[in-house]
Parts: structure tokens; sequence; C-alpha cells
């Protein structure tokens, strides 16, 4: 096991809303009486999700990992594998690294160098981790712990200026990605060949990770990762763009055509883009998820599609992006989350219509008191390139 | 080695009946149903994630882009596999498997238990399990709830020996693969040379890899010196002095690897890591086992350790994962096998003669290893560009 054996606590310089969530977190450890919060990730950086050891460390792991927070506020960081302790050490918010090849074995040696009682331990992000391991987790916790998933999710549902900046950024990344798109779709390109320019443009604008699903047909049944098929003209693009910047995702959702759109297509995608209008002035402080998501299925209804608004011809209104928190979760009809102020999420009233098949429109958004505020600078339309 | 994981694997893949014909998969799966006849079990189940996902693409071919997947195969009765993203998404999904039942994960109680009916009745059952050590707990609280008291699980990893070598198809299959891994290292190596830093000069790789249908590409290199490596952070910075890098491409469901140095005066710690490489390469065999070939690699290091990003190995085997096990160290008890194919690595960071690491993927054969993509062959390909 590599690590520091004095383990020096390491000066923090910590923003606002990062000691805010950590004296949150010091609170609840003295109200419940616990020695240690240890929350888990398995780096898996799902976008859908919260990562736990990111929200309270900084540190995007390469593998599983843990940080162990005292009652006291200071933090030990555990990175597997071993020799990514460096990167980790430079990075982290955290007061002590240690790294190993062995996270339970890394974890015990922790608790018993700060003088942490195992069985006075609340967990997070537990669940994310693989059977085999929980259980050795568990053996050197003496028992099941006491978990709450959820906790990091919570504490972070609304996000930093810190990080909304970031998630603007992300934005703007994605909008450039966009715009590469437009400029190198053409009948022939293959759709890997398409995907492989845009995930490498946006690399270059400094996106970290990238949920990118690209595809095309004649009428879409969805969207999906890119494939080999040729784009042809005729072709619906649909383009799902997520780009991550320092931990934070921001989706755009776009349909784009290979020639000039039909009107019928024209006028059916009126119909998503009224739906995001109406789910953004609908989206104020307070208001809850599910009122949020009958103001945009209403569109559709209106328009004769009430039977479609339900899988398989969509999936949600919108959901919450990682890997800060997942908060709003996802925006559904049965959802009764109540929006707040600074919440980040990505509405998209995507749909598939029988006449047309599945088209996206949607934007990252934050809650504002005036509803919920589109960070890109432009909104999707239905776009086409030359055929 | 272990990179970041991405949020999805957006590359391309489906399954290819070109390249495995159903029969493939009749063959590799003829292994479960005669443990299931030898005990009895009604069904094997296997479970795979995006990360590690070998023994679940090894039967059906699938390998999850994000979270998890599942093959239900019964002794009797139709296959089935989940996997964990919506309905909406069932006919993408469907393209990557030969089992042509695919459901949503999501709705568990609806596609598993239904499955399970027609599988299991009132009497207690056995099914055996392949790669449950991997799977979250909540899915397997769900699992045991569907469960109940009508089946047990018995652990059936070895169903798929660790040590297996590749099938023949497989083999052409990687083969295949390292043409796109050696052309992404040499376009890698021609970035850094032609004055790129070490970021942007990977991610040209990872951009050449991926216009070429990879599946999936990850990268790392050093921002300090060569003493460590680092995933992509985006700073890019300026070209410095020497290049240590590692890229890696799955594609067709395989992986290879290369790892690439270099530097205006090569390092005297290259010489030494080709040194070594070329004497593992010389010894590997059927039959050769760790502990020697290890030593036979790190002889030309003299007192100088191991670099410490390879974890004190010199080789691991390759396939449907990076790192397969068998792993080649001081102290291991791994043996060559042939129709296996190892990623073998060897080099070192000092103060003084620098850092390399060099690379080569071998295939084992009876008549030793034959190279399929490697350091050299990047450096060479490089400069034919």
């Amino acid at each position: 096991m590599c690590g520091s054996e004095k383990l020096p606590v390491k000066d923090m310089h910590l923003t606002t809303s990062e000691t805010s969530r950590l004296q949150s977190i010091c609170r609840i450890l003295e109200e419940q009486q616990l020695d240690a919060l240890i929350a888990f990730n398995n780096g898996q950086n799902l976008f859908l999700d919260a990562n736990a050891v990111f929200v309270l460390t900084g540190v995007r792991p390469l593998a599983e990992s843990a940080v162990v927070i005292g009652r006291d506020g200071i933090s030990t960081l555990i990175v597997t594998p071993a020799w990514d302790g460096g990167r980790a050490t430079r990075i982290t918010r955290s007061n002590h690294v240690m790294s190993s090849d062995d996270l339970p074995a890394a974890l015990r040696d922790a608790l018993r160098r700060h003088r942490i009682d195992p069985k006075k331990c609340l967990t997070t992000g537990l669940q994310t981790l693989g059977n085999g391991l929980v259980c050795r987790i568990e053996a050197a916790l003496g028992g099941k712990p006491l978990a709450d998933k959820h906790l990091i999710a919570e504490l972070a549902r609304v996000r930093s200026p810190e990080e909304r900046a970031a998630a603007q950024r992300a934005t703007e990344i994605a909008e450039r990605g966009y715009e590469r798109m437009l400029e190198v779709a053409r009948p022939g390109l293959r759709e890997y060949e398409l995907a492989a320019e845009l995930y490498c443009a946006m690399k270059r604008l400094g996106a970290e990770d990238n949920f990118l699903l690209v595809s095309a047909s004649q009428h879409n049944l969805a969207v999906r990762a890119a494939g080999n098929r040729r784009l042809d003209i005729g072709d619906i693009i649909l383009s799902e763009i997520t780009p991550c910047f320092h931990g934070q995702f921001a989706q755009l959702c776009r349909t784009t055509v290979i020639g000039r759109p039909s009107a019928l297509l024209e006028e059916k995608y009126a119909v998503l883009q009224a739906a995001m209008r109406r789910g953004q002035a609908a989206a104020v402080p307070g208001a809850a998820v599910r009122d949020v998501t009958a103001v945009m299925d209403d569109c559709f209804r209106e328009a004769g599609y009430g039977d479609y608004c339900r899988p398989p011809y969509m999936r949600v209104r919108g959901h919450g992006l990682g890997i800060t928190s997942d908060q709003p979760g996802d925006i559904t009809a049965d959802s009764n989350v109540k929006l707040e102020e600074g919440m980040i999420f990505v509405m998209h009233p995507n749909q598939y219509l029988p006449e047309t098949g599945y088209l996206m429109c949607g934007e990252p958004v934050v809650i504002t008191r005036g509803g919920a505020e589109a960070l890109s600078a432009r909104r999707a339309a239905l776009d086409f390139v030359p055929a | 080695m272990r990179t970041v994981h991405p949020s999805i694997i957006i590359g391309s893949y489906v399954w290819d009946e070109a390249w495995l014909p159903r029969d493939e998969f009749q063959i590799r799966t003829a292994a479960l149903n005669r443990a299931m006849d030898e005990h009895g079990w009604k069904a094997v189940l296997i479970y795979g994630d995006a990360r590690d996902s070998a023994a679940l693409a090894y039967f059906s071919n699938f390998i999850p882009r994000v979270r998890w997947g599942m093959a239900l195969l019964p002794r009797q009765g139709e296959p089935r596999l989940l996997c964990s993203m919506s309905s909406r998404d069932m006919p993408g999904m469907r393209l990557m498997t030969w089992i042509p039942d695919v459901h949503s994960g999501w709705e568990w109680e609806r596609n598993f238990d239904s499955w399970l009916a027609g599988i299991a009745g009132a009497e207690t059952v056995e099914f055996g399990t392949i790669g449950f050590d991997l799977m979250q707990p909540t899915l397997a609280e769900q699992l045991a709830k569907s469960l109940g008291n009508r089946v047990r699980l018995v652990a059936a990893d070895t169903l798929l020996p660790a040590d297996r070598a590749l099938r023949p198809r497989e083999l052409s299959l990687l083969r295949e693969g390292t043409e796109i891994t050696n052309d992404a290292a040499a376009a890698l190596l021609d970035a850094w040379r032609a004055g790129e830093g070490a970021e942007a000069a990977a991610l040209e790789g990872e951009r050449h890899a991926r216009a070429k249908a990879a599946q999936d590409v990850r990268t790392l290199v050093s921002l300090d010196g060569g003493q460590s490596l680092a995933p992509f952070s985006g700073a890019f910075a300026a070209k410095t002095g020497a290049l240590l890098a590692y890229i890696a491409v799955q594609t067709m469901g395989f992986w290879s690897e290369i790892f690439v140095t270099d530097a205006a005066k090569a390092p005297a710690m290259l010489k030494r890591a080709e040194a070594g490489l070329a004497a593992l390469l010389a010894a590997a065999r059927p039959d050769a086992r760790a502990a020697a070939l290890h030593a036979a690699a790190v002889a030309p290091l003299g007192s100088r350790a191991l670099h410490p990003v390879l974890s004190g190995s010199v080789g691991r085997r390759i396939g449907l994962g990076l790192d397969e096990g068998g792993a080649l160290t001081k102290d291991g008890d791994a043996v060559l096998r042939a129709g296996q194919v190892y990623g073998f690595h060897v080099g070192g960071w000092d103060e003084a003669e620098g850092a390399a690491i060099v690379s080569a993927a071998a295939e084992i054969t009876a008549a030793g290893a034959r190279v399929l993509c490697s350091s050299a062959d990047a450096r060479q390909r490089g400069r034919q560009r």
C-alpha cells in the first residue's frame, strides 16, 4: 500500500459551497453521534448519478474509491489503483490521500489511524460497488453499515456558483460541438466517423467525458450510439450531445435533416418546441416536477399524440445531470420533487411521432424565478445540412 | 491498465455474423449446457457491467454501453437478455447480441419474473451464476426477491476458465483490432513529433481510432516527466522534452494496447526497456512461467524498479478485457498457454535515466510469441506516414 505514513493535515482551500456541504455532513454526524461518513464510488461516472467521491474531494477516480470524513471535518481520500495516488494528491480537496490496490484493507487502515469506530460510520455510495467488494468492506466495518444512499445528491442538489460556471462552459462546448457537426455531416459519412469528429472536437475544447449518442435514419425509433450506417439524403440525424467539464455534464438534444426538411416535419417539430417553451415557463421554484411534465405532455395531447406520451415512444421529459447530483431526478408525470432555484438539469420533450419517427429537442436549464432558463445560447431548431 | 471509465461507450459495436456466426455461440454455450446437465441446474445467469463484461460478452456478445446486462440462459426454454436501459433503447441493444429476446432491466418484474415463471415451478431448483460478484447490491436484492425460495444460486464462474485460450474466431477479431491500435499509436506519435503536447497527441491517436470504428479508446499520458500516468484533463499543456503515453483500443469487443515513449534524445531507460521486452518476448512460449518471464524482463533494468504504473507486472492476458488475469509478477503463478494473447510491457523511471515503457501484444503459439501490435510497430508506422 502507498500513502503517507504521517498523514499530515493538508491546508484546504474550500469554496463557500464546499464548506457548507462539509458543515452539513459534520452536523449530521454530530446529531447522530457518529464518528465518520464514508462515501464510496465505483469509478463508472454515470452521467445520471452523483459521484460522492468526486463531490467531496474533486477527484474523478480511475477505479473504486472512498473518502472518510470525520466528525471534525478532516477527510481522507482512498484511491485505487495504488499508482494513481500522486495525481489524486495534486488535485484533491481532502486533507489526506491514501492509495492502494486493496480498498477494504486501506479503509480499515484509515479508520484505525483516525481512531474511528467502524461501527459508528454512516456510508453513502456503497451500493455503487460490486457485491464481492461490498462484502469485503462490510467485513472491514464489522457488519452492514448505516447507509444513506441519497445523502450527497441531496446535499449537492443546487449547484454552487463554481459548478454552475462549469455547467455553463460544458454547454458552450456542446454548442461548439453541434456547430462542428453541422460543418461535417454529409451524405456518405458513416455514423461512427461523425461521432468521432464530434467527440474529439469537444474533447479538444476541454470536455473530459461525453455521453454522446448520434444516429440517423429516415425514420428513427430512438437515438442510439453511432453505428456503421452511412448518412443518406433525407436522413434525420438525432444527437444527444452531453460533454462534461470539471464534473458538470450539460446536454443538448438536436434534430438535423440532410436536405431541406419537409413541411410535415417542420409542423411536427414545432410541437416539441412548443412543449419545451411551456415546460420552461412552468418550471419555477416550488413547482412540482409532475406538473411541469404534465404541461409538456399537454402539448402532445393537444396535437393528438396523448397515446405516445409513454415508453417506448419517449422516456422522460428531462432528467438531472451527474456527476455532482442527479436531482431533480427524472422529469416524469409521477415525480413529486419540487424544483428549487439553482437546480440544473436537462429538459427535453423528445418524442416519437408516427409520421416522422423520433425527434429531439432539449436544453440544459437552470431554475430561476422566471422559469427554467436555458444555459444554451441558441434554442433547438429543426436544422438541416446540404444534401 | 486502469483508466477513467467513460459515462458511455460510444463507439460502433454490433453482433456481426460474418465474424461470429450463430454456431460460435452454440459452441460456447455447450459448456454451460453440460454443466447444467451435470449439476441439474435449470439455467445459468451471466452478469456483466460496462467496465467488466468479458464473461457476458463471451456467451452473449452483448457489451453494456452503460450500467449492466444479464443473460438468462435456460437449459430448456428461450434465452433472454436484460439490460439496464429503457424500453425505448431496446431496438439498439438488440443489435449487439445473438439473443433475440432483449428487454429492459428497468421493468424488472415484468421482464425477469415472466421469464422465471417459465423456468421455475413450485419446487426449489438451482441456477448457476457467472459474474455475480460484480453485481450491485440493489439489483442483487431485487433478484433475490424475485427468486424467493424457489431458486438457489450456485456460483459457476469457473465455467469460463480464467486461463482459457482464445477461440480461433476470437483471435481473428483481436488481430483485426490490433491494426487499428498500431495505427492509432502511430498517429499519436506523429502528432507529438509534429509539435503537439502529450494530451493533444493522445487525442489525435484517439480520433484516429474512433474514425476507424473503434468501439472504445482509452489514453493516459505522463504530465510529470514520466513518473506516472494520468487520464485526460483537458489542460493541453505544451510539449515537453519527453513523451510517455498509453493507448488502448477496443474493436469489435477485443482490446489491445500500446505504450509510446519518445524524446528528442532517447532516454537511457528506453534501451533497458527494449532489451527487457525483447527478452520477455523471446521467453514467452507455452508452459513459460510468470516468475521466469518476470525475471527475464526486469534483468536489463538492473537495480532500477519496474515502472510504478505497471503494478509489479510485466504482462497480463488481454482479450474481451484489458486485464483477464495471469499477471506476470515476480511471485506470480501464471503459466502461458498456446492461444492466449498477452499484453507485455516493460519499463521504468529513474532520475538519471528518464522514463520509458515499451509494450507488445502477442499471441502465444507453439513457436513462441507472435507480435500483433507493439511500440516498435507504432514507431515504424509513424516514420512511414
